[in-house]
């Protein structure tokens, strides 16, 4: 008797279990759902589109998305953000792993300085100094180029080196004493025996420091006044309400990469973390 | 006593360096690092003669003449002059480090040569101070930048925050120091004052509030998850981490619409005989806050639910079968065991997400940019003070007083930042894990 009423407690309790896990499922899949119907709606402004689901479905949101380019010109925004995201990530990546190198290898007297400041500094919002920014790239003319946002991009990466500075505490010393033994300079070093060793931690970075510029808003919006020069992200937030479909065809289309990314990115983490530990 | 002999043996050369840079070295016959030494200081002078002094003397001033273009004078841009005394002070700094390192060389040759042993070959002391010292070159770059980039703007608005930079104060008008009065304008001047404290208390209010719900709910949905009655967990985690990876100005600019007047929430109200809601308009009021705050939780809670998902990975379950054993009940376990456990190994994280709450920039962008309540100066009654700024700064010229804001939103984050700081094992530990 006792058993048999223990039996039913467990079966409530997992039936609203269930109940809530999907009740947040669908507060989750809602929005991104609803978006991603949008952006197939034959109608374009959100008024024709009856609550959830749209009247009717074509793909004339994403053809006009890339050929009616007279007012909202897409392929030209996708091009500037591809081109900053690109480059902001290889330039990016490149200083990240020589500092997280530096830092996790050598011994030096402003060692422990120089991590205190960036640790201090990177407490502090980004947010804080962009309006310094904004006024310093106004007075040195830098505004409404391309590149003044990769060089604010890939210089402030490094301060995020603490990831990879982990992955390199992992590899042991005795290979760079190995190394040492046989006269190798500490460029060699770094050149033939670190960076082969440290490729999945470099393809992490170079995806995160892509991800960084690809979804970023402040910094093109405050950067970028030129119509032509505006990056996806720019661009989007100035689709009212009657280009919603177009908005949406839009977001779906910069969205699908970074959420591909993401998911394959969690796998890859796992793998990444293992590799290291073995070669520890 | 070591002291005085190091005095007395002080040799001419480095005396000489002490002066004049890279004269030590030409004495002691390194010819290359010598005149190269000797270059940086003629160039430091020059500069210092061409334009330093001036730049120096700049920055003090702000600028004395004052440009008129009817009448062709063209005046000082005070800004301009600001960011060149900066530069100035930048590189003499570089200078005196440089000169620093002279004088040690010229000291180490020295003892070499009282040694008697030759001094290295130029070549051949460049590829020895590449090897030994590359950690400097490695990080030269990246410092460099981060200097240009994070550490100037910082100082930059600090300097700012002392000026009337800003409104009809823009070059050609000269801007001047001003001391404290633009943090005094914010606390006494009424309009400022007002909508400073009403939106200071809303902003901590705001970050209570949504760290909470953010928290609870990413913990609530990992315990969920981690119930031993529910299948297939990938499956139902993949719905968090689908919101976590969509680009968080998109998911905003989404609800803006979902909440709009043709969106969906709207159309199904009217559909039932209902009048359509202006769920984000200008007399919005605490709808707008609530809904503020349930977007910032959709976005939130999916990382806070990672988080605690790897947390209670981690933890002992032999607990629970103590307390089973000792009849305890769910609630009581949660209380007493899981709770303490999880708060206790997050709270760094806790700190650090109350900040970013604190300077959440975006969700009230997007979702009610540019709107202007009444009572407010130039801001919305859900606007943070970080809104605020941008308002202030970037859409009305206000960069003074912005600045000044700035600062004040610094220290007040600098104060949780640093209880961070003093919390963090993981920094303290770092070399363990060799």
């Amino acid at each position: 008797m006792k058993k048999k009423r223990f039996f039913n407690g467990n079966r409530i309790d997992s039936i609203i279990t269930h109940i809530i896990l999907i009740i947040v499922c669908i507060i989750f899949a809602f929005p991104v759902l609803w978006l991603i119907l949008s952006s197939f709606s034959k109608s374009g402004s959100i008024y024709d589109i009856d609550g959830f689901f749209p009247k009717s479905y074509s793909f004339s949101s994403y053809i006009k998305l890339f050929s009616d380019t007279s007012m909202y010109d897409y392929p030209n925004w996708l091009a500037n953000t591809l081109y900053v995201a690109v480059f902001s990530s290889l330039i990016g990546t490149i200083l990240v792993i020589l500092t997280a190198y530096t830092i996790s290898r050598f011994e030096f007297k402003s060692r422990k300085i120089l991590m205190k400041t960036t640790l201090i500094l990177s407490m502090f919002p980004s947010f804080m100094g962009m309006t310094a920014v904004y006024l310093i790239m106004v007075n040195f003319g830098l505004i409404n180029q391309l590149w003044s946002l990769i060089l604010i991009y890939a210089a402030g990466a490094p301060m995020g080196y603490l990831v990879q500075k982990g992955y390199f505490d992992t590899i042991s010393n005795t290979i760079y004493e190995a190394a040492r033994v046989d006269g190798a300079t500490n460029f060699t070093i770094f050149t033939k025996v670190t960076l082969p060793m440290a490729k999945p931690i470099i393809v992490y970075t170079a995806l995160t420091q892509f991800a960084w510029p690809w979804s970023d808003f402040i910094l093109p919006n405050m950067l970028l006044k030129n119509k032509d020069l505006w990056t996806v992200a720019v661009g989007l937030t100035h689709l009212d309400e009657t280009q919603f479909t177009r908005f949406a065809a839009g977001s779906v289309f910069i969205a699908v990469p970074i959420v591909i990314l993401y998911f394959a990115l969690s796998r890859f983490l796992v793998a990444g973390v293992s590799d290291g530990a073995v070669k520890g | 006593m070591e002291q005085e002999n190091k005095i007395i043996k002080t040799s001419f050369p480095v005396k000489a360096s002490m002066f004049v840079t890279g004269l030590g070295q030409l004495l002691q016959k390194q010819w290359i690092k010598g005149s190269l030494y000797l270059s940086c200081f003629i160039v430091y002078v020059f500069y210092l003669i061409a334009v330093g002094a001036r730049d120096i003397k700049g920055f003090f001033t702000l600028g004395t003449v004052k440009g008129d273009a009817w009448l062709g004078i063209e005046g000082d841009d005070s800004i301009m002059m600001l960011l060149k005394g900066l530069l100035a002070f930048a590189i003499t700094a570089i200078f005196i480090a440089l000169h620093i390192s002279n004088i040690n060389d010229a000291k180490r040759a020295n003892i070499s040569l009282e040694n008697g042993e030759h001094l290295p070959k130029f070549t051949k002391a460049c590829a020895t101070f590449m090897d030994k010292k590359f950690y400097i070159i490695a990080l030269a770059i990246p410092v460099v930048g981060v200097l240009i980039f994070n550490v100037l703007p910082i100082i930059f608005m600090i300097l700012i925050s002392f000026t009337n930079y800003g409104g009809d104060i823009v070059p050609p008008e000269l801007v001047d120091w001003i001391g404290f009065d633009n943090f005094g304008k914010i606390l006494t001047l009424s309009s400022i004052k007002n909508t400073f404290f009403k939106i200071l208390g809303w902003n901590f209010v705001w970050a209570t509030l949504s760290t909470f719900i953010n928290y609870f709910g990413g913990l609530g949905l990992a315990l969920l998850l981690n119930k031993k009655c529910v299948k297939g967990k990938t499956f139902w985690r993949s719905f968090p981490i689908l919101a976590y990876a969509v680009p968080g100005f998109i998911t905003l600019l989404g609800f803006k619409f979902m909440f709009s007047y043709g969106g969906p929430i709207n159309h199904y109200i009217t559909m039932n005989g209902g009048a359509a809601i202006g769920f984000l308009d200008i007399d919005a009021g605490n709808m707008a806050r609530i809904i503020g705050l349930m977007v910032n939780a959709w976005i939130s809670v999916p990382t806070s639910m990672l988080l605690a998902t790897g947390i209670l990975s981690n933890m002992n379950n032999d607990l629970y079968d103590a307390a089973s054993i000792d009849g305890a009940t769910k609630w009581k376990q949660f209380i007493k065991i899981t709770l303490p456990f999880v708060i206790f190994s997050t709270t760094p994280v806790l700190i650090t997400s109350f900040v970013g709450n604190f300077n959440n920039f975006g969700i009230f962008y997007f979702l009610r940019g540019g709107l202007y309540n009444e009572g407010y100066f130039l801001a919305s009654d859900t606007d943070l003070l970080i809104n605020w700024l941008y308002n202030l700064s970037i859409d009305n010229n206000y960069y003074g007083i912005g600045a000044a804001i700035s600062l004040i939103i610094f220290i007040i984050t600098s104060i949780f930042s640093l209880l961070t700081y003093v919390r963090s094992n993981a920094y303290k530990k770092e070399d363990t894990y060799r």
